[in-house]
């Protein structure tokens, strides 16, 4: 188990890395905090000719208030995110979400946007780019555009980037002030790589009527899912028992989850069923 | 046999000698060793079929590359290293073998077709990609119920089916005894395949010397003494000019001590290319092809009378032995333990067992921490449960009422094992009290439900065989597993002790417990001892480190050992104080006449008298030197027992179990270090744990492994693990020098069905009853729904 | 559907007679080089190496600190952990090419002036080491771990441990002693505290 040979380049400027991009296109791999390619280079699964390091691009690690958001560059690890006050205090679902991405060691240099790229459908980070209607900043010498996360999503492993892009930073909208955010997980043991996962945010007035809420699961189909028809059921609602118990009933029954060895498609339905109800009266109890 | 009763440091928690080095990262594992500067580092080309006719090879791409010496196939091999053919003695065996590397077929995802030889590991992982193998592939058969199908492809056409061992065993007047019972019990369990992922992969370094045409090889082995007899055996070299030795081994858990290809290929290459060569494991070859382990169905028939009294149990066992016969043990390691050790420690008078073990194409199994008695014990244990469930009896009760009784020591089972002593009754008793398991009953409700989660108990009461002799291996067939260990112990000029053992240490603490045992009976510091093993050329023969007989054999060894060399001491010293030997004691580095510890003399003095270094002459008819070699054989088995018994919550929304409570009550008799056997008490549940939960090695129909890395393959982490209330009781074995007996797997041999029962009791308001580990998430989710319609 | 499954599934090649490494589609990739300096347990190594040679490599055989052990080589068992700029890492997930410039304490660099550092010399005496091939990786997780956490209980301990994974301990010892050890270097800075003022 060694990686196969590649060139390796280090550049410095941001303009740099899509110069690079642009003449190696598809044989360029971005390597950020490399948490995730690594370990399939290790394995041979994955061989790119070229890989373009961010580790001397400071000028992408940042953490910035921009507009009514926050937005997170694209060498910024994930350890900072989890450290940073401002994102505990106008990010919480981000915050809580963090100690479930990866262990320490991987977040002290695994990227959030590398994380996202990488589109894993157990992955917790984009189920939670997805609640917070993340918008992601493509760049590449063309320019730069921006996608929200179900057109940045294409399939498991697979996202929209083109062969001389790069996702550049993530914005993060603010959430509301009186917003609470839950992330819940089920894994085949108490921690680590999850089988099902729910993110959520929502604000609840003192009479339990809820608005702008937003429920992104994970490990149910191949790319994180927006439960949206759930959210329209929840929106100005009382949030009772009894809405709790039909809203996650009728946000699973049409899903179709995928089989794997840790899980098959009917144990995913019944445990986002499960997730959203504990996330749902979580906010409740609060 | 040899009652001791003056234990000095025996019994005590010394804190580990080898510590010092582990914990400075100072240890030499063999991937550490400093490797001579033209070193060949090896590659393995891995077959991606699970069966597979090889209609080509072309290396051409691969030796072309460069920094690659050379590619071998198959072929190359054959000749010059006979195929693995483990001598199994035992009626019902058919005999097949393995080459080294594939020639023909491959018959397993992960066998080796070709090896790669390069200059640096980097350029023999790029070298494997670049041999071009074509395969022709064949219909492969993965599971047991597919591969005794009639219409199964066959493996091996010399078996004409894929039955490989078939064992019948009944005690005499079984079918009338069964008959005349009225209450019969069925059960049928399945266990998933595991493996013991030591957190070091394996590896062999191979270093010639020249000048006495010799060559050694460092390999992570808990057997070196049997893998240079096989190297001398598979490569026809005399056994005089190999050396094996083990340095420091991260863990084998039983995964080590089988002899694997690349430990005889790497031997063979150095030969024939006259350098040192080297090879390390990666993780994902570890789990593809080193032994797995389980993968057995218990079908279990329990006749019981209206007191809940086992009249009779008839046992249909079905394992999966893999592709081939892993050397040394086959795959009848498991298969005969897993029905010789079903009646555990209960008074099971009339046993029947009918055992098939098939060959598919999946790695081959053997041995792995607890072979067999995880699997027979969660067999006849969940049938306690169910004993009690039908007659309306505890649990616990019922198997109070089957224990073999205290009075009833030294006992003969049903297949005719001897339980030396035991404290079965005590044991489940003192679990009882310390798990507040009547009041957790009493309180318990009907549907088991408390706070949203069902919640339930569970008892495991297991006898774990342990120091097996060489009786227990020829009962059982194996001809290449000798059964005793031996020891050297050395009084050196200077007064302090050198051991040298047969055994080799995999993370145990031998350096430690074995120099208490010698100081101990020595009567000197403990830090005068010096322990040495894991070297075939500095100890003497013996079998090595698995099957929990560590302490039992070498303990029992150096003991007998220090017997002889302290009564040399009294001779010289009986002879220079014209005193009667038997009146002479050894203590604090010294030997007097008892009562009078100032008259005699130091170990040094005698020491010198020994060595020739003083005007001191030896007695007449004494040789120089102070030293004896002991090689001790001990008995069938002894047999160690203990009690777990686990609180666990099952969430009915996801699946998933918590376990709230651990109670362990152990015996190994006399017991060397506590603190060690504590330890080995912690690992080995731990790893029971994963196995009920969530280990399990998944291949699918047509055999390919879907899970060879440690995202898939699903380790306990220390969230997984509660902490352990323990409580030892100290019965020593009378057939055993010193009382000892092992200790390494009761801890794995407990919990896989003391968990599942706790599970099983949780979801017993719901009529279900567990019927295989590991009890998954999704798996239990299944049956909760399919309870609830 | 996941990477994990593309992993497990590594050796699948349906429908296939003719196998083959991903290499020769791609013809052979650069083999570049690049000289590097690392800063390990304060001293300074340059040297040329491959793009792709890993930093547990790098340790282990360039610079010959073996104490660093390789697990898995696929970022799970945390044998491999160091300190990288003063944070755990997988070294077996790290090129070293790409870290000119870094700071690394591996196992080697922790007991100072000889004497075993409070988190060994707790892992000693509660009996939290049995093979000792983990160890290494745990003692790092804990150092950095417990520089964040003076007064940790024991769950927290636990949490933060999921880092590591241990095949002989069943973490009991372990989780202890890092407990001991906290409270051994909370009463430590007291100590230093106290001599300041």
């Amino acid at each position: 188990m060694k990686p196969a040979p590649f060139k390796l380049c280090m550049p410095e400027e941001e303009q740099e890395i899509l110069a690079l991009l642009q003449s190696y296109g598809r044989d360029a791999r971005i390597l950020a905090g490399g948490q995730s390619l690594v370990p399939l280079m290790n394995m041979r699964i994955m061989q790119p000719q070229v890989l373009i390091s961010l580790n001397r691009c400071t000028s992408l690690s940042y953490i910035n208030a921009q507009g009514n958001g926050i937005a997170v560059g694209a060498r910024t690890r994930q350890a900072e995110i989890e450290e940073s006050e401002q994102i505990a205090s106008r990010l919480s679902l981000l915050s809580k979400a963090m100690p479930y991405v990866g262990v320490r060691s991987s977040r002290n240099f695994g990227t959030v946007c590398g994380s996202l790229a990488h589109a894993d459908p157990l992955a917790e980070l984009p189920s939670v780019a997805a609640a917070l209607d993340a918008r992601f900043q493509l760049a590449s010498v063309r320019g730069t555009r921006e996608v929200s996360a179900d057109e940045f999503y294409i399939g498991a492993l697979t996202n929209c980037l083109e062969p001389d892009e790069m996702l550049r930073q993530v914005l993060f909208p603010a959430l509301p002030p009186n917003s609470k955010s839950v992330f819940v997980e089920v894994s085949t043991r108490t921690h680590g790589f999850a089988v099902v996962g729910l993110a959520m945010c929502a604000s609840i007035d003192s009479s339990a009527i809820c608005r702008d809420v937003r429920l992104a699961a994970m490990g149910v189909s191949e790319t994180t899912l927006r439960l949206r028809s759930a959210e329209a059921m929840l929106e100005g609602n009382t949030l009772s028992a009894e809405l709790i118990d039909e809203v996650s009933r009728a946000a699973t029954e049409t899903m179709n989850p995928p089989h794997d060895i840790h899980a098959d498609g009917n144990y995913r339905k019944r445990v986002a069923c499960t997730l959203i109800k504990r996330a749902l009266s979580e906010v409740v109890q609060r | 046999m040899n009652a001791i009763d003056d234990w000095t440091l025996v019994g005590e928690s010394i804190l580990r000698r080898e510590d010092a080095y582990l914990l400075r990262g100072q240890g030499k594992f063999v991937d550490d060793l400093p490797v001579p500067q033209n070193t060949v580092h090896l590659g393995f080309v891995c077959s991606p079929f699970a069966h597979a006719n090889i209609t080509g090879i072309d290396i051409s791409r691969a030796v072309a590359l460069p920094g690659v010496i050379d590619v071998l196939t198959g072929n190359d091999f054959v000749g010059d290293i006979l195929p693995f053919k483990p001598d199994i003695k035992i009626e019902g065996y058919r005999e097949i073998s393995r080459p080294v590397v594939a020639t023909d077929t491959v018959r397993f995802v992960g066998e080796y077709v070709a090896v790669v030889l390069a200059e640096t590991p980097y350029i023999a992982q790029d070298a494997i990609e670049l041999v071009d193998v074509e395969y022709d592939p064949l219909p492969a058969v993965a599971r047991i119920e597919d591969a005794l199908d009639r219409e199964a492809p066959v493996i091996f056409e010399s078996l004409g089916d894929n039955v490989i061992f078939k064992s019948h065993f009944e005690t005499e007047g079984f079918a009338d005894h069964f008959a005349s019972v009225e209450h019969v019990l069925e059960g049928e369990f399945h266990l998933g395949r595991v493996t013991g992922v030591p957190i070091e992969p394996r590896g062999c370094l191979g270093v010639i010397d020249p000048v006495a045409d010799s060559y050694t090889l460092w390999t992570t082995t808990q057997v070196p003494h049997v893998v240079r007899t096989a190297i001398a055996d598979h490569l026809r070299l005399p056994e005089s000019i190999i050396r094996v030795v083990t340095p420091a081994v991260g863990g084998g858990f039983g995964v080590k001590s089988h002899i694997y290809p690349d430990e005889l290929i790497v031997v063979a290459l150095m030969r024939r290319y006259r350098r040192a060569v080297k090879w390390i494991q990666d993780r994902r070859e570890e789990l593809l092809s080193d032994a797995h382990a389980r993968e057995h169905i218990h079908r279990i028939k329990v006749a019981v009378d209206a007191e809940a009294v086992i009249q009779a149990v008839e046992l249909k066992l079905q394992t999966n032995g893999g592709a081939y016969a892993n050397y040394p043990f086959s795959c009848t390691l498991e298969a005969t333990g897993a029905a010789r050790m079903l009646p555990g420690p209960y008074r099971i008078r009339n046993y029947k067992y009918d055992v098939v073990s098939v060959v598919t194409n999946t790695a081959p199994t053997g041995a792995y921490r607890g072979t067999g008695q995880p699997s027979c014990f969660l067999a006849i244990e969940s049938m306690m449960d169910r004993i009690g469930r039908e007659l309306n009896i505890d649990p616990a009760d019922v198997r109070l009422r089957n224990l073999v009784q205290p009075e009833e020591f030294p006992y003969v089972n049903a297949v005719g094992v001897r339980y030396d002593t035991g404290s079965y009754k005590e044991s489940l008793e003192k679990a009882l009290e310390i798990s507040g398991y009547r009041e957790y009953k009493n309180r318990q409700p009907k549907d088991r439900l408390i706070d949203g989660k069902y919640r339930g108990i569970g008892i495991c009461n297991y006898t774990e065989v342990s120091g097996t002799g060489a009786p227990g291996w020829r009962v059982r067939g194996f001809a290449k597993m000798p059964g005793f260990d031996s020891s050297r112990v050395v009084i050196e000029p200077d007064g302090r002790v050198a051991v040298y053992l047969s055994q080799a240490d995999a993370g145990q603490g031998h350096y430690t417990t074995f120099a208490q045992v010698a100081a101990d009976r020595l009567g000197v510091a403990w830090s005068d001892v010096t322990v040495i093993e894991g070297d075939t050329s500095k100890t003497p023969f013996g079998t090595g480190t698995f099957a929990s007989r560590g302490s039992v054999v070498g303990g029992g060894s150096i003991i007998r050992c220090c017997e002889k060399v302290s009564a040399k001491v009294k001779r010289i010293v009986g002879e220079m104080l014209e005193i009667d030997p038997s009146d002479l004691v050894l203590s604090d580095g010294r030997v007097y006449p008892l009562g009078t510890p100032d008259k005699g003399l130091t170990l040094k003095q005698v020491a010198e008298t020994a060595y020739s270094m003083n005007d001191i002459a030896m007695p007449e008819g004494e040789e120089h030197g102070l030293e004896a070699t002991d090689y001790y054989d001990p008995p069938m088995v002894t047999m160690a027992n203990g009690t777990h018994v686990v609180q666990a919550a099952v969430d009915p929304g996801d699946g998933t179990v918590e376990i709230e409570r651990y109670f362990i009550v152990h015996d190994c008799g006399r017991v060397i270090n506590p603190m060690i056997v504590r330890g080995q008490i912690h690992g080995a549940t731990a790893q029971g744990i994963g196995e009920a939960l969530m280990e399990e090695i998944v291949y699918d129909e047509d055999g390919q492994l879907l899970n060879a890395n440690l995202l898939d393959y699903v380790l306990p982490l220390v969230l997984d693990i509660p902490d352990m209330e323990i409580a030892h009781i100290e019965t020593p074995s009378i057939d055993t020098v010193g009382g000892i007996k092992g200790t390494a797997e009761g801890g794995l041999t407990g919990a896989v069905p003391a968990v599942a029962n706790a599970v099983c009791d949780a979801l017993s308001g719901l009529g279900i009853n567990i019927s295989r580990v590991p009890l998954r998430p999704s798996f239990i989710l299944a049956q909760i729904d399919k309870a609830a319609g | 559907m996941s990477f994990k499954n593309l992993v497990g599934m590594f050796f699948k090649y349906p429908d296939t007679t003719r196998v083959t490494g991903a290499v020769e589609q791609n013809g052979r990739n650069d083999n570049d080089s690049a000289t590097v300096q690392l800063t390990i347990n304060g001293t300074v190594y340059k040297r040329e190496v491959e793009s792709r040679y890993l930093l547990v490599d790098f340790i282990r055989h360039e610079v010959g600190l073996k104490g660093t052990h390789i697990g898995c080589e696929h970022g799970v068992c945390g044998a491999c952990t160091v300190l990288l700029n003063g944070n755990s890492a997988r070294s077996c997930l790290q090129f070293a090419a790409a870290l000119d410039g870094a700071q690394i304490t591996t196992i080697e660099g922790i007991a100072e002036d000889g004497d075993l550092h409070p988190v060994q010399q707790a892992f000693h005496e509660l009996h939290a080491v049995q093979c000792g091939y983990c160890t290494p990786g745990f003692l790092l997780t804990s150092i950095e771990f417990l520089r964040s956490h003076a007064n940790p209980t024991r769950e927290d301990i636990r949490r933060a441990l999921v880092n590591n994974v241990c095949r002989c301990t069943g973490y009991v010892n372990i989780v202890e002693a890092v407990h001991k050890a906290a409270s051994q270097l909370c009463h430590n800075s007291s100590e230093y505290d106290r001599e300041q003022t």
